[in-house]
C-alpha cells in the first residue's frame, strides 16, 4: 500500500523534469507562419546565448490512417538537421532514409501500433513506424491530437518552416531571449511561443492537485502501515512474554532476548517487505504509467529505486523496532512477573466499573480500549482515510456540478438565443425573463509565450450580471482599457492586477489591456479574459454573438425557452468545452478512493484480528461459558465500534475544517469550489465504513471460531 | 437417568512421536445432586477429561450424553450452546475477564445470545447469597483469590446448569479459602458436580472419589469413606 503511494506520487510528481531531462526539451519553441528557412534561421542565430537551435514544417489538421483506427486531426511535424526534443523510447530514431515515421508512444498505445506498423498520412503511400517518442511540451493522445515525426527527405512539402526550438546556454535568460526575438521578429506573422516554463505551467495545473491529493494518501497510508506494523510485532512479543520470563530466569541476558525478538521479527519482516513491495509495484505501475503515458512523460523506471529501497527499510525497520522495545523492557522486568503473565503495560486501568452495563459490545469496546496509545493511533489513521474519502466525494460532486450547473463557474444567465443583439429589447419583454443582454465571444491568443486559445468574453454593459466568476485579486473591470483574467491565464502569463494584457484576436487585431482583477473561472482551464464589447468589437467586429437570458426565479423555463424561439439553449457547464483537469481529477478520483478504502478495510481487521490474537485467554474463557461464533461477532463488533466511532468524527471534522478548505484554496485558481461534504457523501461513507468493519468482524470472528478453545485457555 | 453418562472415551494428545494416549476407554456417570471427585497426579489427563466432559474439545472415540443430549459429533456452535445452557465451568486460576467488575463478570453468560431467560435475576440472588455484594464493583485485580472464585462460581451457576465442571478450583487458594469453595460447591442441591484435583482435601466433600490412572478411571469407596471420617 506504502508502495502503491510511493509509484504513483513519485511518478506523477517527477514525471515532467525526467520527461524533460530525457526529451532534451527546448528552452522555448516559436511557431509562426511559413517563412523560407534560411531568413529564420539567420534571425534566431542572432539571438543571444543561444546555444542550438533546429527548423521544422508542422502540419494540423492531417489524416492519420492506422489499420483499425483514423483521426482528423493529426500534427505532423517534419524533421530536419539538429536536436530533436523527443525522447525515442522505443525502436530508433528515423534514419533520414524515406518512409520511415516516429509515433507518439500514446498514441502508439491507444490504438495499439506495433513497432514496424503501418500508417497513411493525409492518404499519401503508407509509411514504417521505425520509433515511439515522448516529448512533453504538449499532452498526449487522447488528451490531445495525435503527433507522428517524419524526415525532411523524400517527402514533398511546400517550402518553408514553421517551428523553431530554441535551447539557450543559460535558461535562465529566457525573458531576455524572448523580448529580443519579439523585437527582431518583424515581417514574422503569427507568432506564437511556448516556454517550458509555460508548458510546466499548463502540466502542473492539470497535475497539482491529483499530486497534492496523492502525497497526502501516501502520507496517510504510511501512517496506518506504521501503526499496523508496530501494533502486531507489539502484540506478538506479548504473546511471548512468559517464554521471555523463562529464558531470563535461566540467565538469558537482557540484550540477548532483545536481539532474538528484532532478529525474528527481521526474518518474518524481511520477506513480507519485499513481497509488499513487489506486489505494490505491481499493481500501480502499470495505471501510473499510462495516466503518464497521456500526459507524455515517461515512466518512472529506474528512478523509483531509492525511494523503494527507503520504503522497505521502512517496513523492515518498523516491526524491528516494535520487536525489539518491548522485548528489552520487558527483559529488564522481574522473571517472575513475566512467567506469571503480567501484562506488559500497565494495562489495569483504575477506572471503577463504568455506569453502562456492559453486554458484549460494550465489553468488546473495552478490550479494544485497553490497548489506548494504538486505538487512538489507529482511530485516527482511519480518521484520515474517511476524511479524504469524504474528500474525494465531495470533489466529485463539486465536478459534477461544474459539468451540469453553469451557475458553478459563476454563470448566472440560464439560457442562450443566437439572436442579433437588436433583439434583445424584445427578448426582455417576454414574460418571465428577468435580464437579457448580448454576449460577445472570441478566440484569442496570447503574443507572448501560450500556445493554447484564450477564449475572450465582453458585454456591453456589466458583465457580472450576468457572468460573476469569483474575484480572486483585484477589482472587477471600471474602465473601458480594462480587463478581468481568468485565473488560469494569470498564472500562465504571470499577470497581475497592473499589468498589460496583450492578445492577438482571431482577425489579427491586437488588444492591449490593463488587468484589473484576477477571476478563478473553471471555463477553458481558467484560460479566458473578460473584456469590454466596446473594445473588443472595435477591434474585431466579426466576433461571435449571442443573446444571454437570466430567467426570473420561479418562472417556466420551459414556455421562456419557446418563446425565445429555436436558437434557445440552456446555457452549458464546463465540461461541455472539455475540461481537461475535470476529466483527469475523475479518473484518478476512482483509484485514490478504492486505495483509501482498502487502507480503511486493512486497518479494520488488522484491528480486529489483533484484538483477537491480544486476547485468546479472554475469548476463550467467553466461548468456553457458552458464546457462539455470534456472540464473538458482537464482541468484535463493539472493538471495530470503538474504533469506527471516533475515526469517523475525526473524518468528518477533518474534512469539514481541514482537507476541504485547504483543497477548495488549491482549485481556487479555476473556481470556487465548495467542498464541504454534504449529508448525502457523509450517510454514504458511514455506511461504507460500517461495511468495511462488518466485512472485517465477520471474517475474524470466523477466523477465531475456529481456534481451539482449550489451547486458548492455556494462553497467558 | 443419570446428568451426564460417558463411555469409553479415549482422547490422545500431542502429534507423531510425542502423541500419548491420556485417556484410554473412561466411564462416568454422574447424577443430580452428586458431587464426584477424580483425584490424580499432575499430568495424568483430569483437565483433558473435564474439558471432554464440558464439550469444550472432542474425544477421539466415546460417548458423552449430557442431560439427555448426545455431545459427540455435535458442531462447535451447538456445543457452545449445550455450555450455555447446561453447564457451569469453575477453573484453577479463575479466569475472571479483566476489563469486566465482578457483578459484569457474573452476569456475562446471561446476556449472551441464546442464554435462559432470568439471568439477571439468579446473578443478583448468587451475588447475595455467595457474599459478594459488597465487591460486586470492583474489578477482578482489585480482589483476593478467594474473592475471585467467588465471582467465577457465581459466573458458573448463572445459567442454572445441571452440571458444574470444577478444574482444580483450591488449586490457587490457602487452605481457608479452599474450604470456603468446596463448600459453596458441596452446596449446589440437585445439580451434578465433578471436581478434578490432585489435592486429596477435595475429595472430603465428595459422594464418590474416582482415581484417575493410566488413562482409566477407577473407583476408590475405601479412600472416600477414609477421607470422610476423618473430616
Ligand atoms: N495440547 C497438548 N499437546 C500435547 N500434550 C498435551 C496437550 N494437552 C495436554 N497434554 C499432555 O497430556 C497430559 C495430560 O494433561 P492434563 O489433562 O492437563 O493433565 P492434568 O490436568 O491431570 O494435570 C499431560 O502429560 C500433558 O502434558
Ligand atoms: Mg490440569
Amino acid at each position: 500500500m506504502l508502495t502503491a503511494a510511493l509509484v504513483v506520487s513519485d511518478g506523477l510528481g517527477r514525471g515532467f523534469d525526467r520527461a524533460a531531462g530525457a526529451a532534451d526539451l527546448p528552452d522555448a519553441i516559436v511557431r509562426f507562419d511559413p517563412e523560407p528557412a534560411g531568413q529564420v534561421a539567420a534571425r534566431i542565430a542572432a539571438l543571444p546565448d543561444l546555444a542550438a537551435f533546429s527548423l521544422r514544417r508542422e502540419f494540423t489538421g492531417v489524416e492519420l490512417d492506422a489499420p483499425g483506427h483514423t483521426s482528423e486531426n493529426a500534427a505532423v511535424e517534419i524533421i530536419g538537421p539538429g536536436r530533436r526534443g523527443y525522447a525515442i523510447v522505443a525502436g530508433r530514431d528515423l534514419s533520414g532514409r524515406p518512409g520511415e515515421v516516429l509515433v507518439e508512444r500514446g498514441l502508439a498505445a491507444a490504438w495499439g501500433m506495433p513497432l514496424g506498423g503501418r500508417i497513411e498520412l493525409d492518404g499519401s503511400s503508407p509509411q514504417r513506424v521505425v520509433g515511439f517518442t515522448e516529448s512533453p511540451d504538449n499532452v498526449s493522445y487522447p488528451l490531445a491530437g495525435p503527433r507522428v515525426y517524419v524526415a525532411q527527405v523524400g517527402v514533398s512539402v511546400p517550402p518553408g518552416v514553421n517551428l523553431a526550438e530554441i535551447w539557450l546556454r543559460d535558461p535562465h535568460r529566457l525573458d531576455e531571449v524572448l523580448v529580443q526575438a519579439r523585437a527582431t521578429s518583424y515581417g514574422v506573422h503569427g507568432l506564437r511561443f511556448v516556454t517550458r516554463a509555460g508548458v510546466r505551467v499548463l502540466l502542473d495545473q492539470a497535475a497539482g492537485i491529483v499530486i497534492d491529493l496523492l502525497v497526502a494518501l501516501s502520507l496517510i497510508a504510511l501512517l496506518t502501515a506504521a501503526v499496523m506494523l508496530a501494533a502486531s510485532a507489539r502484540a506478538e512479543v506479548q504473546r511471548r512474554l512468559q517464554a521471555i520470563g523463562l529464558r531470563r530466569a535461566v540467565g538469558a541476558s537482557r540484550s540477548y532476548l532483545t536481539a532474538t525478538q528484532g532478529l525474528e521479527a527481521l526474518i518474518v519482516a524481511a520477506p513480507a517487505a519485499t513481497i509488499g513491495l513487489i506486489a505494490g509495484t505491481l499493481a500501480t505501475y502499470g495505471p501510473t504509467s499510462r495516466l503518464l503515458m497521456m500526459l507524455n512523460e515517461p515512466a518512472p523506471g529506474a528512478a523509483l529505486a531509492l525511494p523503494l529501497a527507503a520504503a522497505w527499510m521502512a517496513a523492515v525497520a518498523i516491526p524491528v523496532t516494535s520487536a525489539a522495545w518491548p522485548a528489552w523492557r520487558a527483559a529488564g522486568r522481574a522473571p517472575v512477573a513475566l512467567l506469571r503473565g503480567a501484562e506488559l503495560a500497565a494495562a489495569r486501568s483504575r477506572r471503577r466499573a463504568s455506569p453502562i452495563r456492559a453486554g458484549l459490545t460494550v465489553l468488546g469496546a473495552r478490550l479494544a480500549g485497553a490497548r489506548r496509545a494504538r486505538l487512538v493511533a489507529t482511530a485516527t489513521a482511519l480518521g484520515s482515510s474517511t476524511g479524504f474519502v469524504l474528500l474525494m466525494l465531495a470533489l466529485a460532486s463539486a465536478l459534477v456540478s461544474l459539468e451540469t450547473d453553469p451557475g458553478a463557474l459563476g454563470k448566472r444567465y440560464q439560457l442562450t438565443a443566437q439572436l442579433p443583439p437588436a433583439a434583445v429589447g424584445q427578448v426582455r419583454a417576454i414574460p418571465g425573463v428577468q435580464a437579457a443582454a448580448p454576449r460577445y465571444a472570441d478566440e484569442a491568443v496570447d503574443s507572448f509565450s501560450l500556445q493554447e486559445t484564450i477564449d475572450v468574453i465582453a458585454y456591453p454593459g456589466d458583465h457580472t450580471e450576468f457572468e460573476a466568476p469569483p474575484l480572486l485579486g483585484g477589482s472587477r473591470i471600471a474602465r473601458p482599457d480594462e480587463a478581468e483574467v481568468g485565473a488560469g491565464l494569470a498564472d500562465a502569463l504571470g499577470l497581475v492586477p497592473g499589468s498589460t494584457l496583450a492578445i492577438q484576436l482571431a482577425s489579427g487585431g491586437e488588444l492591449r489591456l490593463r488587468v484589473a482583477g484576477v477571476v478563478g473561472s473553471l471555463d477553458h482551464d481558467g484560460r479566458v479574459a473578460y473584456v469590454p464589447a466596446r473594445a473588443l468589437l472595435a477591434r474585431d467586429p466579426s466576433a461571435s454573438e449571442q443573446l444571454v437570458v437570466r430567467v426570473r426565479p420561479g418562472a417556466d423555463l420551459t414556455r421562456v425557452t419557446a418563446a425565445l424561439g429555436a436558437t434557445a439553449a440552456p446555457a452549458a457547464g464546463a465540461t461541455a468545452r472539455g475540461v481537461p483537469l475535470v476529466d483527469t481529477l475523475r479518473a484518478i478520483l476512482r483509484a485514490v478512493a478504492i486505495v483509501d478504502g482498502l487502507v480503511c478495510l486493512y486497518a479494520l481487521i488488522q484491528t480486529c484480528a489483533l484484538t483477537v490474537q491480544e486476547r485468546r485467554r479472554t475469548l476463550s474463557v467467553i466461548r468456553a461459558v457458552g458464546a457462539g461464533t455470534p456472540a464473538i461477532t458482537r464482541l468484535l463488533a463493539g472493538a471495530a465500534l470503538a474504533l469506527v466511532a471516533p475515526a469517523a468524527a475525526i473524518g468528518i471534522a477533518l474534512e469539514r475544517w481541514l482537507l476541504g478548505p485547504a483543497l477548495a484554496r488549491l482549485a481556487a485558481g479555476y473556481a470556487t469550489l465548495s467542498l464541504g461534504a454534504g449529508a448525502g457523501a457523509i450517510a454514504a461513507v458511514l455506511a461504507g465504513l460500517v461495511v468495511a468493519a462488518t466485512v472485517a468482524v465477520l471474517w475474524v470472528a470466523r477466523r477465531a471460531g475456529r481456534e481451539s478453545v482449550v489451547s486458548g485457555l492455556a494462553a497467558p | 437417568m443419570p446428568v451426564l453418562a460417558a463411555s469409553g472415551i479415549i482422547k490422545t494428545v500431542g502429534a507423531g512421536r510425542a502423541a500419548r494416549r491420556v485417556l484410554d476407554g473412561v466411564n462416568l456417570e454422574v447424577d443430580a445432586g452428586e458431587v464426584v471427585a477424580v483425584l490424580g497426579r499432575s499430568g495424568s489427563g483430569k483437565s483433558t477429561l473435564l474439558h471432554l466432559l464440558g464439550g469444550l474439545d472432542r474425544p477421539d472415540a466415546g460417548r458423552i450424553v449430557l442431560a439427555g443430549e448426545e455431545l459427540t459429533g455435535r458442531r462447535p456452535g451447538a456445543l457452545a450452546r449445550v455450555r450455555l445452557r447446561h453447564i457451569g465451568f469453575v477453573f484453577q486460576s479463575f479466569h475472571l475477564i479483566e476489563e469486566l467488575s465482578g457483578e459484569e463478570n457474573v452476569l456475562l453468560p446471561a446476556r449472551l445470545p441464546g442464554a435462559r431467560r432470568g439471568g439477571e435475576r439468579r446473578a443478583r440472588r448468587l451475588i447475595d447469597s455467595l457474599g459478594l455484594a459488597e465487591i460486586a464493583g470492583r474489578r477482578p485485580h482489585e480482589l483476593s483469590g478467594g474473592e475471585q472464585q467467588r465471582v467465577a462460581i457465581a459466573r458458573a451457576l448463572v445459567g442454572d446448569p445441571e452440571l458444574v465442571l470444577a478444574d482444580e478450583p483450591t488449586g490457587n487458594l490457602d487452605q481457608d479459602n479452599g474450604a470456603t469453595v468446596l463448600g459453596l460447591l458441596r452446596e449446589l442441591g440437585d445439580r451434578a458436580v465433578v471436581i478434578v484435583t490432585h489435592e486429596p482435601e477435595a475429595a472430603a466433600i465428595a459422594d464418590r472419589v474416582l482415581r484417575l490412572e493410566d488413562g482409566r478411571l477407577r473407583e476408590d469407596a475405601d479412600e472416600a469413606m477414609a477421607l470422610r471420617e476423618s473430616a
